[in-house]
């Protein structure tokens, strides 16, 4: 079963942790607001766990 | 910002075959009642059955099959609460004026639809949102609302005068008494909507054909269209120097007959802002259909025909809807709030020659599906539809040119 990162935009404020933690599937754009690459893989998930807890603004979710 | 086509003050609308059939007799509810007769009582297998058999969409512009969305509220619904019935009747789109048609001439049949659809699902209520920017039309649907006499209660609504005030999940919020802005939602509306209740959230015009459907049935609704996409739809179709005009034609009619003799020749923009251009070779040979324009790469969207006629250049046309669509942001999801009015001004150096369309499409990647609404994929949908059917337009800029200024040319010659 694969996981998706979304993004909550509204929230988002382009602060950009989510890069700095899980850089292997979050990219930023030309503003700082994340550019999801890619599906979270099993080797990811825990990464993304905390991509998704380290957000201040709490703008992430993992979901099916 | 104005709208680079202005909200209409007043339009012309012409007497169709089902929906606008007997408009003449004017939009009392007397005059409906003689026509029509009461609301029939219908349970949800029988709606069910109705909007199944003439394969129902959604007129909002997304052309989603109404049997899908009922479904999923009636599925949802027998779990937990009391579903919840909405009209969305805002408009936000400046070059449509459909439903502004219906608030003027049917009002009753949109709001017997919605009412015949409540007491199907037993819902709670029926929310009706009235348009922000269209003050005559939100009057009609007052007028209308206030000869009525229904067993559920109605609630009014009015949309703030934005163009994504409309979105679904907008509308939810303005109901729910928060801002009327597009927020990021985890479920559909069918399933969690209004106060967390399934919510039957529709366009005005879906629900004039639900009416019609409760009151006609589905054999005399498939009189109207084909086989296979049985009914009507609404146009609006706006032309230089003239007020809008909203027909009703038959799924399969001709796109070039609503279309009048002093725009033939030149590009169409269908679909209206969020919509997609065309060459006038495309909609000469043009059926009003959902997956016979959709095979063609254009949509039929909510039914908007913008003809801006051989003067205009599709290029400057769309610079400034463009420009238009960047104001109209909410201002909250961060690629769209950028990247739009980036998006603008790459496509104001592509019509003055010193951009090329690789920014554009660069910028138009950066913003696609990366928002709470469909806003910026409806603006790009706009910005590549342009690059896509009129190639012609761009090089012609890029060579310091302008094939609109060459046609006036042709035509003053």
């Amino acid at each position: 079963m694969s996981h998706q990162l979304r993004v909550d935009w509204p929230a988002c404020k382009g602060r950009g942790l989510c890069h700095e933690l899980l850089p292997e599937i979050v990219d930023l754009d030309e503003w700082g607001y994340p550019i999801v690459t890619g599906p979270i893989t099993d080797d990811l998930r825990p990464d993304a766990a905390s991509a998704v807890r380290a957000c201040p603004r709490l703008a992430l979710r993992i979901v099916d | 910002m104005n709208s680079p086509v202005p909200f209409p003050d007043d339009l012309h609308v012409h007497p169709g075959p089902a929906l606008l059939s007997g408009i003449a007799q004017g939009p009392s509810l007397p005059a409906h009642r003689t026509q029509y007769g009461v609301v029939p009582n219908v349970d949800t297998r029988t709606l069910t059955e109705l909007v199944t058999a003439v394969g129902l969409r959604g007129r909002g512009g997304a052309a989603f099959p109404f049997a899908i969305k009922l479904g999923a509220v009636l599925e949802r619904a027998g779990r937990t609460r009391r579903p919840v019935v909405v009209v969305n009747a805002s408009e936000g789109e400046p070059a449509s004026s459909k439903d502004t048609a219906l608030a003027l001439t049917r009002p009753h049949l949109v709001l017997d639809g919605a009412v015949a659809a409540a007491q199907a699902l037993r819902a709670n209520k029926v929310h009706v949102v009235l348009p922000g920017e269209r003050p005559f039309a939100a009057a009609g649907l007052r007028r209308a609302l206030a000869e009525r006499d229904d067993p559920v209660e109605i609630v009014e609504h009015t949309a703030e005068p934005r163009f994504v005030a409309g979105q679904a999940k907008a509308v939810v919020e303005l109901i729910e008494g928060r801002t009327n802005l597009p927020v990021t939602t985890w479920q559909p509306e069918a399933e969690s909507g209004v106060g967390g209740r399934p919510t039957l959230l529709s366009n005005a015009e879906t629900w004039a054909h639900v009416g019609l459907l409760v009151h006609v049935g589905a054999t005399a609704y498939r009189r109207f269209g084909t086989s296979g996409e049985p009914g009507t739809a609404l146009l609006s179709v706006t032309t230089p120097d003239a007020v809008p005009h909203v027909h009703e034609v038959e799924y399969g009619a001709r796109m070039r007959d609503v279309l009048p003799p002093s725009v033939v020749g030149a590009p169409v923009l269908l679909g209206g802002f969020h919509g997609s251009w065309a060459t006038w070779e495309t909609v000469a040979s043009l059926r009003v259909s959902v997956p016979g324009m959709r095979s063609l790469g254009v949509a039929l969207g909510a039914g908007v025909v913008h003809a801006p006629g051989p003067d205009a250049c599709p290029l400057a046309v769309t610079v400034r809807i463009t420009d238009y669509l960047a104001s109209q942001s909410a201002r909250r999801c961060g690629p769209c709030l950028n990247g739009l009015p980036a998006l603008a001004l790459s496509l104001h150096r592509v019509l003055d020659g010193s951009g090329t369309r690789s920014r554009v499409e660069e910028l138009a990647s950066l913003v696609v599906r990366r928002g709470a609404c469909a806003h910026p994929d409806g603006t790009v949908r706009l910005v590549r539809s342009l690059f896509a059917a009129l190639p012609g337009e761009i090089l012609a800029h890029a060579a310091g040119g302008c094939l609109a200024a060459d046609r006036s040319r042709r035509l003053a010659s």
